[in-house]
């Protein structure tokens, strides 16, 4: 397994390396560095505040060559917007928004706890939800139950996001006026108050998708021979279904849940912007609207980051779960 | 105990049950609205609160109230007034010998920066000091620095030796690295100041100006050249943890600012150091709310000024919150629902809110009160001039053009169509309140007659929209720097109506970036564009299209490229001109000139509807002034009564819905123990 582990994470380092030659080209050659500038500093800014702001942020270089250094010198390629970009990306050295000049790593760790705080509960209920609903449904197979539910799913997964949101809100936060509509409070004491309305709404927004596949999943387990035995053997039908039938069906929730995992720490885009909570969801939302070009591809950068760590969790996650499987 | 999973769903949905009632929507969990606290959001946050950068509106709204001004606006009086604040006196221009013009302003004694750990480069301990005069003086420094970056620097360049102070500082920084090495208060300290700004002792400044310019004395009640202590600036630079002077704001106002987190929360707290709490200045016009006399009729009978205020000490409110709302729908619902105490009006409830241009019914039950008014703005449609074919390039063809496209623009369509009505029709860059506006002035090119703009149009050369020199149908090109599909539709508005006399105008849609790039190369023919006031006077609108503007020629402004012999000598008589009947007659030449030479088709003037609480008092709609929350009030003991009438929790559609998932799912659990019994 440790070869594997080291042989998956030399893929991903190349995969890496891959992500950051795009992300050079988006930001740095198609997105250029003194519309960036001009963008940050103002149309009518001296050409001395331009240049400055340029030298501040890093845009000052030239993109892959820098001919102010001779041929022989190894200057000429590393004193470049290219070298530039990959030893800071690679050092988690990301700088400063190109919107407001804050530290990134600083905004990024002040986003963390309120996006985890959103993400954490979201997750584990919904998949508390998802999986017991899918139990229920497979239990009752082909009865009103099973069907109703069904029907429900298909309803819940033809209604865009943003109508359970607003319409959350407007139900909930407005009509029945059990929580706040929007907003945040860093005390851990009061924080549940505003997170209950997104929580609930990412579950019954996520329900019908997640319900139908763990669904489909257990049904596969239903008819198998194991099952059967079991029943055979006089163990109950909800032992059966708990005790066997969930922990076969593992393997393929576990491909669903845990490459989701890493994604809690990058936030809910969003939930975040409609509840007014300051996480990572919002940050990156804010980017996009801001031009805040290094904001962005440093939330795209950790992005790929923690797919490619997800992918690999995944895999670790199998041999956890079913002891058949060996990576090699 | 083991649980059975119907044991345990039973235990969730009695959880929920006996929890919910403990909720409440109240986003304030610690407050029930009793304290005299402002509560407001913001979408965004201010990219800079340096006083000397910060020009937008909700800037301003935080920057007003923490740095004071030499003068400010008369919070009642419209038109504007100034009114002095941190000057003892409106300073009279007074002409020198040589030409130039000296404005002299007393300063009032005693006046405090608020407390802050930045005072400390002075000695441990010590947390404030007295401002002088040197610290505005140290400000307009800033304004000329280049490394501050100040939009406004223009608009002071008529200072004596501003423009020589800049450029020698920026020389003297390349130059020596030494002195690039000092504080910025030294550098302009070994520089000598700017020569025209003369600190005469700890009280006295005086600003000589090379030429007359009247209209400077409104930018002194704005926040660009607000006393700021050097200390701030060399302390907050962003270093070893430290805040950015950006974000960090240490003035003398009413307020403070207390948190400043851009993501989540800003606060303004009372600053016990104001001038105003000062007993020796608790009558100055700023500090306290104005006399009776001041208070019109109509604000006391439209409820929006109280009358027992009169001639109290300013300020009111304790505290000042700003919580984020990046959405406009939840900041509307909090609205309605009593957390906040004013806001905007969106367009998705307009109908529910306004009904014949008043409060609807529902509206006027919750005591609400819609304040409307005219910005100090316009909007408009504007011809590159410099352009071969719609420019003055072409002559009467090009103007005949022009006027023809003018008449088939229906701006009351395009204003119920796109803002729910918000807005007056333009008929000259002057928009209502301003001096010179005339209200019964009718533009005969901006009311619709499309036979007339056939007919004018038949005359320019292109009959039916053919030019009759090619014989190829006419085409020109509306540029814009907006990609969005509304901005889309409303660029198709003009397109359609321009359509019906035959032209084809083509949207060249681009990002904002590549239509700067067009602007700046002079690579366009029609744009739309918009115009804020700086200040109520009418030179603020008219030199948007006299010769000296002109983008093309001296990067300003002026984007139509309008260069006209007579606009500019007639603009020169009445630019610094004080208000007479000569200026009317001066403005309304200019304006005669726009109305045949059409290098815009003036759109609107924009209308801010504003919804405010019963319990909000004192809140006059604020136009140019910012610093308002001083004289703003709040009934604490109304609106906590309101909030908590508003707010009950409505839970029987709770229990409603458990008893339906039990009645649903008895039917199955009973079948299912019938099976296994």
């Amino acid at each position: 397994m440790f070869a594997y582990l080291v042989r998956r994470i030399a893929y991903g380092f190349v995969t890496v390396l891959g992500v950051l030659m795009l992300l050079f080209v988006l930001f740095f050659a198609i997105a250029d560095p003194d519309d960036i500038a001009r963008k940050a500093v103002g149309e009518r800014a001296s050409a001395e505040v331009y240049e400055q702001w340029k030298k501040n942020h890093g845009y000052d270089k030239p993109l892959i060559v820098n001919t102010d250094h001779g041929a022989a010198e190894f200057a000429r390629y590393t004193d470049t917007l290219f070298f530039d970009h990959y030893r800071r990306m690679l050092t988690f050295d990301f700088g400063r928004s190109d919107a407001d000049d804050s530290p990134i790593a600083g905004r990024i760790l002040a986003g963390a706890v309120p996006s985890l705080s959103l993400t954490v509960p979201l997750f584990v209920i919904g998949l508390g939800v998802g999986v017991f609903f899918a139990l229920l449904v497979a239990f009752f197979r082909d009865t009103y139950v099973d069907r109703s539910v069904l029907v429900l799913c298909m309803l819940a997964m033809s209604i865009a996001s943003l109508i359970y949101i607003i319409g959350g809100q407007y139900l909930i936060g407005m009509l029945l006026r059990w929580f706040p509509i929007s907003g945040f409070d860093p005390d851990p004491t009061v924080a549940y108050r505003f997170l209950a309305l997104p929580v609930l709404i990412g579950v019954v927004s996520g329900f019908g998708a997640d319900v139908r596949l763990y669904r489909t999943v257990f049904l596969e387990e239903t008819n198998r021979d194991y099952v059967r035995t079991a029943r055979a053997k006089g163990c109950g039908d909800i032992r059966v279904m708990t005790a066997h039938v969930l922990r076969n069906a593992l393997i393929p929730i576990l491909t669903n849940v845990v490459l989701a995992i890493p994604f809690l720490f990058t936030g809910a885009l969003l939930l975040e912007s409609f509840f007014g909570i300051p996480g990572l969801g919002s940050l990156t939302v804010e980017a996009i609207h801001g031009n805040d070009f290094s904001t962005l591809r440093t939330m795209v950068y950790i992005g790929a980051l923690l797919f490619i760590l997800g992918q690999i969790l995944t895999d670790v996650s199998y041999t956890l779960a079913d002891p058949r499987v060996r990576l090699r | 105990m083991k649980l059975s999973p119907i044991g345990f769903a039973s235990f969730c949905c009695l959880a929920v049950a006996l929890l919910v009632p403990a909720c409440t929507n109240n986003p304030y969990p610690n407050e029930g609205g009793e304290t005299r606290v402002f509560y407001s959001s913001f979408a965004e946050a201010p990219r800079t609160l340096d006083p000397a950068v910060a020009y937008t509106t909700s800037a301003h709204v935080i920057t007003a109230n923490v740095f004071d001004t030499l003068l400010e606006y008369h919070y009642l009086k419209r038109p504007y007034e100034l009114i002095p604040a941190l000057a003892e006196n409106v300073p009279e221009p007074r002409e020198m010998a040589d030409g130039r013009v000296s404005l002299l302003f007393r300063l009032r004694d005693g006046v405090s920066f608020q407390r802050d750990r930045a005072f400390e480069l002075n000695g441990e301990g010590i947390d404030t000091r007295i401002v002088t005069a040197q610290d505005f003086a140290f400000q307009i420094a800033r304004l000329a620095d280049p490394a501050v970056n100040s939009p406004v620097f223009e608009n002071f360049a008529s200072i004596t030796g501003l423009r020589a102070f800049r450029t020698l500082l920026s020389e003297r920084r390349s130059g020596d690295t030494d002195f690039a090495a000092l504080r910025a208060d030294q550098q302009y300290m070994a520089l000598g100041g700017v020569p025209g700004v003369l600190v005469n002792g700890d009280n006295e400044l005086e600003i000589i100006l090379d030429q007359p310019n009247p209209q400077i004395l409104y930018w002194f009640a704005m926040p660009f050249t607000t006393p700021v202590p050097w200390e701030a600036v060399a302390y907050y630079d962003g270093n070893e943890g430290r805040d950015r002077f950006a974000d960090h704001p240490v003035g003398t106002g009413p307020y403070a600012l207390t948190v400043y987190d851009k993501q989540f929360r800003f606060v303004l707290e009372r600053n016990a150091l104001w001038y105003g709490a000062q007993s020796e200045h608790r009558d100055a016009p700023g500090a306290a709310f104005p006399a009776l006399s001041d208070i019109s009729d109509e604000d006391i009978a439209s409820g929006r000024i109280e009358p027992a205020y009169a001639g109290r000490a300013l300020p009111f409110l304790e505290r000042i919150e700003f919580r984020r709302e990046r959405e406009s729908i939840p900041r509307f619902n909090k609205l309605l629902q009593g957390y906040y105490d004013d806001g905007g009006v969106i367009k998705e409830s307009f109908d529910a809110v306004v009904e014949n241009d008043d409060l609807s019914p529902e509206m006027a039950e919750l005591g609400m009160r819609l304040d409307k008014v005219v910005e100090p703005g316009v909007y408009y449609i504007g011809f590159n001039m410099d352009d071969d074919v719609v420019g003055r390039a072409a002559g009467d063809r090009s103007r005949k053009l022009r006027q023809a496209m003018s008449l088939v623009v229906d701006v009351g369509q395009y204003l119920e169509i796109f803002l729910n009505g918000r807005g007056v029709p333009a008929h000259s860059p002057l928009p209502p309140g301003l001096f010179g506006y005339d209200p019964d002035y009718r533009n005969p090119y901006r009311s619709v007659d499309v036979d007339r703009a056939r007919s004018l149009l038949a005359e320019a050369g292109y009959p039916g929209g053919i030019d009759l020199e090619t014989n190829a149908p006419l085409k020109l090109t509306f540029d814009t720097g907006d990609t969005s599909a509304q901005g889309r539709l409303r660029y198709q508005f003009f397109v359609s109506a321009w359509r019906t006399l035959g032209i084809d105008v083509e949207i060249a849609a681009t990002n904002y970036n590549k239509f700067q790039e067009k602007v700046r190369s002079g690579a366009y023919q029609i744009f739309f564009w918009g115009w804020i006031a700086d200040y109520p006077d009418p030179e603020n609108f008219l030199f948007l299209l006299e010769s000296a503007s002109a983008r093309s020629a001296t990067e300003g402004p002026n984007t139509a490229n309008f260069m006209d012999a007579r606009y500019d000598e007639l603009f020169a008589a009445m630019e610094n001109r004080a208000n007479d009947t000569r200026r009317i007659e001066i403005i309304r030449e200019l304006t005669g000139i726009l109305e045949t030479e059409r290098p815009w088709i003036e759109l609107f003037h924009p209308e801010a509807y504003t919804l405010r609480h019963s319990w909000l008092l004192n809140a006059k709609p604020m136009g140019l002034s910012y610093p308002v929350f001083k004289y703003r009030d709040i009934d604490p003991d109304l609106r906590a009564e309101r909030r908590l009438a508003w707010n009950k929790p409505l839970m029987w559609p709770l229990y409603a819905f458990i008893l339906f998932i039990v009645a649903a799912t008895l039917p199955a659990i009973r079948t299912l123990y019938r099976e296994r019994t």
